[in-house]
């Protein structure tokens, strides 16, 4: 009986688990089976294509565009002609290839990586000092500064957006797109700065202050030891404030709408997706895949932080 | 030997005079460094952060406008906002989505926290699946989100009107704001769960086993033990994630505005006024202050009331 009670009791929690994974991935599965499958079988709700269709992955990352879209008597006439250049045979096919209008992902991926990763260097950097200064160092004035990272949570990018646009306006950084470009990344450094301070400020309370002690009676300066000892023994924290940070930037939609949208060359991958979503050229397989390209370097950098969170570097450093 | 000794406490003086003068000095270079290290983030904090929403507070008594000057309004804007119906329409559709997505969070994060606490083969790589949803750009979710609710090839008609015919007609779930609002909640409530459950499971790690034990030995059962040593233990911070989620959700704008257009919160009504159309900044920044105050005084309400702190 009571044997009975438990097998029914583990394929119940066993059940339970799986409805909550099956939650959480149902999207995920939902899209990439979506961005494998061809028209004709969206209307299938099996997750399996019943045949790959690798043409939007293609078109996105530009492999093998060459010859689309050109017609059939164009090549043919291009085969039997052996004496062009082949700068000419370019500027005849660049005539029909039009694929980059269509969603220049590439172009926008590298804006998006530009962006996210010198904001969130800057973020970190300053980050760095910075909290190691409120959680290490006595001064007056310090559990202010403190406290006063933490209020900034409660500030909504709305109520930030129409000032910093007005601001920025009236600086003369948004009439040209290098300008836009700046300012944006300047707000994205702000808007991950308080998150990196707070972060890293708790990571260095960890580090226990004997191992500095140690070092400054050897006659190291302070600037000395951040730089061989703190930015050492953090180094695994640092590198996973740097890439939240860079999740943020990654991700941030609101003020690059704003800012950008007179650049389209300039335009970050939400705006991008978000804009072809909205055009004629939406079809569900390249915006599926669009979202499979945009998810997975973010996911891959989540998963490197995940592994390197485990592994506590301070524990070797010092013995009590 | 007293002249021995008295020089000996003249040398011990000494010595612990330099002593404070070197503690002295040592505290005001720590404070000069601590200063100048953490002056950057501090300036940029304030210049990009609490200036603007002081000029925030300063634009919404005025008429603005991008390429002329400002034109003192008053409390123009403040009266215009609170005698349209769409501002207090856009108001209880926030509430109803604050409440709703706070709750579902908190409830579907404290589930799965207490579920993954317990041991089972291929945990690891579940507790990281799980975290998907949470680490995923919104962007790159909320169409397939779309997908799902598809009038024509999703897998929610799918089973809904084809299988179970529960429907009359295939029809757009997201396409009406009285509905789009339920799916904008399960939405929010799918990509936030994760994090709640991190939270509340690393508490729920530092609980003393023995706690169980002793409550198994004087005869609890299973609800009794999560009423009365689990429920406790998680207390505070279920109570501090709430606060944070509040907080987070009442001023959410990708979450809902990139899922669907229909779904008009406080966030997204600002953005609409200020940036579409005719572009009004004033009004705009006026929405923006409301928002906030109305938020400061429920973390009051909250705070004081309910937390009891």
């Amino acid at each position: 009986m009571v044997k009975r009670k438990n097998i029914f009791r583990s394929i119940g929690f066993a059940l339970l688990v799986f409805l909550i994974v099956m939650f959480a991935i149902f999207p995920f599965l939902q899209m990439a089976s979506l961005s494998l499958k061809y028209q004709w079988d969206w209307g299938n709700p099996s997750f399996i294509p019943k045949q790959i269709n690798l043409e939007a992955y293609k078109e996105l990352l530009n492999i093998g565009q060459e010859l689309k879209n050109v017609p059939e008597s164009i090549v043919l006439l291009l085969e039997e002609q052996p004496d062009l250049t082949d700068a000419q045979r370019k500027a005849i096919l660049a005539k029909y290839q039009d694929t980059g209008d269509v969603f220049p992902f590439l172009r926008y991926f590298g804006n998006s990586l530009i962006l996210a990763s010198l904001a969130a260097l800057m973020s970190v950097t300053l980050a760095v000092f910075g909290s190691y200064s409120f959680s290490r160092l006595r001064f007056r004035g310090q559990s202010a500064v403190q406290r006063g990272v933490l209020f900034v949570y409660m500030f909504g990018g709305i109520l930030l957006l129409i000032p910093l646009y007005k601001v920025f306006v009236a600086l003369g950084f948004i009439s040209t797109p290098t300008g836009t470009f700046i300012s944006l990344m300047i707000i994205y450094m702000v808007q991950t700065l308080p998150v990196s301070l707070y972060m890293l400020g708790n990571y260095f309370r960890t580090i226990p202050f004997s191992i500095e002690e140690a070092a400054m009676i050897e006659g190291a300066s302070r600037f000395g030891t951040i730089w061989r000892i703190i930015i050492p023994l953090s180094l695994s924290a640092i590198v996973t404030v740097y890439i939240y940070s860079f999740m943020i930037a990654w991700n941030e939609y609101l003020f690059a709408s704003v800012f950008l949208k007179s650049f389209k060359e300039y335009y970050t991958l939400p705006i991008g997706l978000k804009t072809l979503f909205n055009s004629k050229n939406a079809i569900w397989d390249r915006i599926m895949s669009a979202s499979m390209l945009t998810a997975l370097p973010v996911i891959a950098l989540f998963m490197t932080i995940q592994k390197n969170l485990a592994g506590g570097l301070t524990s070797g450093g010092v013995k009590e | 030997m007293s002249r021995f000794t008295h020089s000996s406490d003249g040398a011990a003086a000494a010595i612990k005079e330099t002593a404070v003068q070197k503690l002295s000095t040592r505290a005001q270079r720590d404070e000069r460094l601590g200063w100048s290290l953490v002056a950057p983030s501090v300036f940029i904090i304030l210049a990009l952060i609490l200036y603007p929403v002081l000029y925030n507070i300063y634009l919404s008594f005025f008429d603005v406008s991008l390429s002329e000057g400002n034109t003192f309004s008053g409390l123009a804007n403040h009266q215009e906002i609170l005698r349209d119906s769409e501002f207090w329409k856009s108001l209880s559709t926030t509430m109803i989505y604050v409440i709703f997505t706070t709750a579902g969070t908190t409830l579907a994060g404290l589930g799965t926290a207490i579920v993954m606490n317990k041991k089972f083969p291929l945990r690891g790589l579940i507790r990281s699946l799980i975290l998907l949803p949470y680490v995923a750009p919104v962007i790159s979710v909320v169409f397939a989100w779309q997908f799902i609710f598809d009038p024509v090839n999703g897998i929610f008609m799918d089973i809904f009107y084809d299988r179970l015919h529960l429907f009359s007609e295939r029809f757009s779930l997201i396409g009406s704001p009285s509905t789009a609002v339920w799916i904008a909640i399960l939405f929010a409530i799918w990509k936030n769960f994760p994090f709640t459950y991190l939270m509340i499971l690393s508490r729920l790690q530092a609980i003393d086993e023995n706690l169980y034990e002793a409550a198994e030995i004087d005869g609890a059962n299973g609800w009794q033990k999560f009423r009365h040593i689990t429920l406790p233990e998680v207390y505070f911070v279920v109570n501090a994630i709430i606060l944070l989620r509040v907080i987070w959700n009442f001023n959410k704008f990708e979450e809902v505005y990139l899922l669907t257009s229909n779904v008009k919160v406080l966030s997204v009504y600002t953005y609409l006024k200020a940036f579409t159309g005719t572009m009004d900044l004033g009004q705009g920044a006026t929405l923006a202050v409301l928002q906030f105050f109305i938020l400061i005084g429920f973390i009051l309400f909250y705070v004081k009331k309910v937390l009891k702190w």
